[in-house]
Parts: C-alpha cells; sequence; structure tokens
C-alpha cells in the first residue's frame, strides 16, 4: 500500500529576534535587531500507511506542533519534501483541507455562547456536508460520546472534557481521512481521556482514518498507538513499533522475586528500589538481566521472579533527556 | 455560491448570539440616541449663525447625518467586529482553524462576527434620512437613487478594504489595535460632508480612510450632487482598494506562522 502521508528531510527554520533583557537592550532593539535561528523541525522523515495511529512524541519545543502545522497547511516547510494524499499541504487546497482535521486541546473552536448543535450546523456549511450524511454523522457521534443531553446547553456552561468532546465532534462531522491531534485530551481527567482515546479508536476502525496523535499522557499513546515516532530537538529519533521503543531506550529492568530466607547483601545484584517483606524488588541493567536472575535463582532461595520492562514514561523519560549534541 | 450560504450560516449564529445579550440592544439604543441628539444639536447650533454651510443646506447635511449614521451602524455591525477578532486571533495564533477550513480564508474572517444591535443605528440613519428627503419634499430621480445606492456598496466595500488592509498589518506588528482606534476617531469627520473642510484634508480623508466615499458620496448622490466622473472614479478606487486589500491579506497570510509555533 502506499503511504498517505510521507515525508522527506523536512525542516522549518525560524527567524526569531533575540536581545538580551532590560531596558537598554531594548531600546538597541528598536533601531538594530539581532536574529538566531531556531531549528523547530531539522530534517525528519517517515512515512504512514492508510489507517495507520502513530503517537507522535517528543518533549516540549521537540517540533511536534510545527510539523503538525506544516501537514496541515499552515506553515511552509524551509526545505525537504511533504506530500499527504498525493497533496502539497502548504497549497492549501480546498480538495485537501476538505479530507483533513486538525484539533488542538488548547484552543477551541465552537461558539462560546451557543449550544454545540449551532456550531455544528455551521461545519456544515463551511464543509458542504449534505444535510442527510450531516445529521446521520452528527448523530452518531453524539450517542458514541454520550453527549446527548449536552448538545443543546451553550457550550460555555460545559467542563473541560464535555467541551473537548464537543469539539472533536465538531471537527469530525466532515468525516476526514485524516487526522491530526495535537494534545487532544490535555488537562482532562482520566475518565474522559479515555472515553476520547476510544471515540479516536472507533473512528479509525469505522472510517478507517490515519491518525496522527501527540500526547503527553502516555496512556493514550499506549492505547492507541502501535507504532510511534519520536522527535528531539527537531531530529527523529526513533520510529517503529512502541514496544520497540520500550526495548530500544529502556536501560534497565525491573527484577521482582520473592524469597524464603532474608539474603544479607542484596545490593550485589543490582540497585534495590524496595524490599517489602520478603518481597524485593530492583532495578538492573538491560544486559545482565540474564545473568542477575540466573545468579538469583542459583544463589538464593527465590519463590518468584518476575522482570518487567521499565514503565513506558520512565522510559520516554530517558529518550527526552537525550542531548541536542549527541544527535548532531 | 458556497460564500453566501457561509455568510448567511454566519449571519444566523451571530444573530443567535445577540439575542443572548439583551441588555445590548437597550445600551445599543441608548448610545445611538445619545449620539443623533448632540448630533442635531450640533447641526442647529451652525444653522443659527448660517443658512447653509459650504454649499449645502440644512435638510441636506440632515441627509448626510442619516447616511453617516447608516454605514457607521453597518461598519460596526458587520465590518469592525470581524477585523477586531481577525486582529486578536492573528496576535494569539488561532488563526489556525480559519486557515484549514476548505474555504476562502478571507471570506471567513470577514463573516464571522455579527452584531445585531448595531443595526439600530442603521435604522435610526433611515429615519433621518427620510425626515432629511421629507424636508427635502422627495425631489429624487431614480438616478439619484441608484447612484446612492451603488454609492453606498462601494462605500462599505472601500470601508471593509480599509481596515482589512489595516488588519492584515497584525501579520507584521502583531499589535495594531491603536491604528484600529485611528478609523473610529477619522469616520467621525465624516459627519460632516467633506466639502467643508480644507483641501489637505479633505483628500486625506478620502484616500486615507475612504470616509467621503462612504457617506459624502452616497448623500451627494441623493441630493442631486454627484457627477458620473466622480461616481466612476469611486468605482475605479473600489477596485483598486479591494485588489489592494486582497494580495496584502494573501501576502500576510503566507507570513503568518503561529504564535506559538
Amino acid at each position: 500500500m502506499s503511504s498517505v502521508i510521507s515525508i522527506s528531510k523536512l525542516a522549518k527554520h525560524y527567524q526569531v529576534p533575540e536581545r538580551e533583557a532590560g531596558l537598554i537592550a531594548a531600546a538597541k532593539g528598536l533601531f538594530k535587531r539581532t536574529y538566531k535561528t531556531v531549528k523547530a523541525v531539522d530534517g525528519i522523515s517517515f512515512n504512514i500507511q492508510p489507517g495507520e495511529v502513530v503517537g507522535f512524541l517528543g518533549p516540549n519545543g521537540a517540533g511536534k506542533t510545527t510539523t503538525l502545522k506544516m501537514l496541515s497547511g499552515l506553515l511552509h516547510p524551509t526545505s525537504g519534501e511533504l506530500s499527504v494524499l498525493g497533496y502539497e499541504p502548504a497549497k492549501r487546497d480546498h480538495d485537501y483541507l476538505r479530507q483533513i482535521t486538525l484539533v488542538m486541546g488548547n484552543r477551541n473552536q465552537l461558539s462560546w455562547d451557543l449550544p454545540a448543535l449551532d456550531s455544528f450546523d455551521l461545519q456544515r456549511a463551511i464543509y458542504s456536508i449534505p444535510l442527510d450524511e450531516f445529521k446521520h454523522t452528527r448523530d452518531e457521534f453524539i450517542a458514541l460520546l454520550d453527549l446527548k443531553d449536552l448538545v443543546q446547553k451553550p457550550v460555555r456552561n460545559l467542563s473541560l472534557g464535555e467541551r473537548m468532546k464537543m469539539e472533536i465532534v465538531g471537527a469530525l462531522l466532515h468525516k476526514p481521512k485524516i487526522l491530526f491531534l495535537d494534545e487532544p485530551t490535555l488537562g482532562l481527567d482520566v475518565t474522559m481521556q479515555k472515553r476520547i482515546r476510544s471515540f479516536v479508536a472507533e473512528y479509525n476502525k469505522r472510517y478507517g482514518a490515519t491518525v496522527l496523535l501527540t500526547s503527553h499522557y502516555m496512556a493514550d499513546v499506549e492505547a492507541l498507538c502501535k507504532r510511534v515516532i519520536v522527535i528531539h530537538h527537531g531530529r527523529l529519533l526513533f520510529d517503529g513499533d512502541l514496544s520497540a521503543l520500550v526495548e530500544k531506550f529502556s536501560a534497565f529492568k525491573t527484577v521482582g522475586f520473592t524469597i524464603d530466607t532474608p539474603a544479607s547483601d542484596l545490593s550485589q545484584y543490582g540497585d534495590v528500589v524496595s524490599v517489602d517483606g520478603s518481597r524485593v524488588t530492583m532495578r538492573v541493567p538491560k544486559e545482565k538481566t540474564s545473568a542477575v536472575t540466573s545468579r538469583l535463582l542459583n544463589e538464593l532461595s527465590v519463590v518468584d521472579l518476575t522482570v518487567e520492562s521499565a514503565p513506558i514514561e520512565e522510559v520516554i523519560e530517558s529518550v527526552f533527556s537525550v542531548k541536542r549534541e549527541t544527535l548532531e | 455560491m458556497q460564500g453566501l450560504k457561509l455568510a448567511a450560516n454566519y449571519l444566523r449564529i451571530g444573530i443567535l448570539n445577540e439575542f443572548q445579550y439583551r441588555a445590548n440592544l437597550y445600551i445599543q439604543i441608548l448610545q445611538t440616541f445619545i449620539a443623533l441628539g448632540t448630533g442635531l444639536i450640533g447641526l442647529n447650533l451652525v444653522f443659527n449663525q448660517v443658512t447653509e454651510l459650504g454649499g449645502w443646506t440644512k435638510p441636506e447635511l440632515l441627509a448626510v447625518m442619516g447616511v453617516f449614521t447608516i454605514t457607521g451602524g453597518f461598519i460596526r455591525s458587520a465590518i469592525q467586529p470581524n477585523m477586531e477578532r481577525l486582529m486578536e486571533e492573528i496576535r494569539e495564533g488561532t488563526l489556525d482553524y480559519a486557515l484549514t477550513k476548505p474555504a476562502d480564508a478571507q471570506l471567513l474572517v470577514s463573516v464571522r462576527e455579527f452584531r445585531l444591535w448595531q443595526l439600530v443605528d442603521v435604522i435610526t440613519g433611515l429615519v433621518v434620512l427620510a425626515v432629511a428627503l421629507t424636508q427635502l419634499n422627495w425631489l429624487v430621480s431614480i438616478w439619484s437613487v441608484l447612484g446612492y445606492l451603488s454609492a453606498l456598496v462601494m462605500g462599505a466595500i472601500m470601508v471593509y478594504s480599509f481596515w482589512l488592509i489595516i488588519t492584515s498589518t497584525a501579520f507584521w506588528f502583531v499589535r495594531v489595535n491603536e491604528i484600529a482606534n485611528l478609523f473610529e476617531g477619522l469616520y467621525a469627520a465624516g459627519r460632516w460632508p467633506v466639502d467643508i473642510y480644507p483641501n489637505w484634508l479633505r483628500y486625506g480623508l478620502t484616500f486615507l480612510v475612504p470616509v467621503a466615499f462612504a457617506v459624502t458620496i452616497p448623500a451627494s448622490a441623493l441630493t442631486g450632487r454627484l457627477s458620473l466622473q466622480t461616481w466612476l472614479g469611486a468605482l475605479a478606487l473600489t477596485l483598486v482598494l479591494f485588489t489592494i486589500a486582497r494580495m496584502i491579506w494573501l501576502t500576510g497570510v503566507k507570513n503568518y506562522s503561529g504564535a506559538s509555533a
């Protein structure tokens, strides 16, 4: 199958005015400005196949939003190739825009003072959706997200989570083939996150849509995305299965075991995280895991033993702590 | 016409929105009458001293005031709110949603807002105009009416283009609210026909801020002063201004990169 999104050596550099703090520096800036080039995205390449749900990860300022903005046609790339559904996004062809959607968790587009239903009508006009199809999709989404009692209330009276659900309905009424979701669950509680997540999964399943999602909540990524793309300092750090990411970047494994008789010195085996009665948890360097476990089994009377990968949050944290220089 | 449909939809939403704020209606009525009252007092003070002003008689000046009120109401109900929202969105980087829609972005940002209650001014202006025309014994030809209506439309397009040009500069300068306030001050000069001002100011008002075209020329048409030449000049200027506005807008959008990018 051919890719729906293909990006090759994509870069976006900004010229930003730079000055030191203080009044004198500010006054100087009136006459002569010095600029600094910020490489928000610095040569990334990847392809996404139709129907894929891809997690797009990276710390704040990694270049995720910039990439999403280039994909949705808001920003012109400084260099590199970018093709989505065969279109060049920056041209903002209406036929292209009709097939995509952009949801930003920190910005809303529904009319604040009106019931969401009225804003939905507006979306219908903007996307020229036939009335029957519109009603059908709208009611389907309303049912899926359990919004029936809320669509008639002014948006300002809704909770943050309810509002986000409405935003998502509004953004998907034209049944886009490609979804760019930038932190769709930002600031929501766990239950609400789950609802939104399962809705995105359901939409993906029903309509075979391709989803590129950024999120700070690893639960979102674990639940939705088989594949993740990690960028950092504008560079591509990893592209592959989530499990492979954990494999690649977790330096440690967590070994847990229960022992019959208290052992004198456990620290010779690894880094002891906790001892709870006879239950011991320790961190062991990944490459030493098998050696350590066989030693434990031989030298101590171990009742049961578990080896787990580090939690995904921890892995991501260690990925994000990679310094810029090491990427160059 | 997707554009008209879109505009109609936004108009509907705008009206629905306004019904939520009934108090605004009463405030608007109050404002309109204060403005009208001070305008009428000014007019009377002037005509206590003289019988005509720059070739305009009292009922003719009343007609100018009527047009001034009508056009002002229209600007404040349909043009200004859109441009103010656009300014804010450019500054805050929230224009993204408008730009990712499959519709002409300029059209979209120009029809999103509508202040229904400002139409009180339009109605009041029409009444004032009717009174003025009664005093003039309704001596208006069909040509005058056509000239008047076309001049109103051209004036509206020019004012819109002017606003869009000013607003689009926000793509480069980020904060332009003060420039926008300037418009209101200059527009107030349209209360009087521009011919009564000294030349330098007259041309300034006409070309920098199309006040003359928005107010004086429609009023001239009704009072039988509009020459074909002036009308054609207005038409040409309308087209030029609109084209310039469109070009600046397109360049601005190209330049736009979003505040949080």
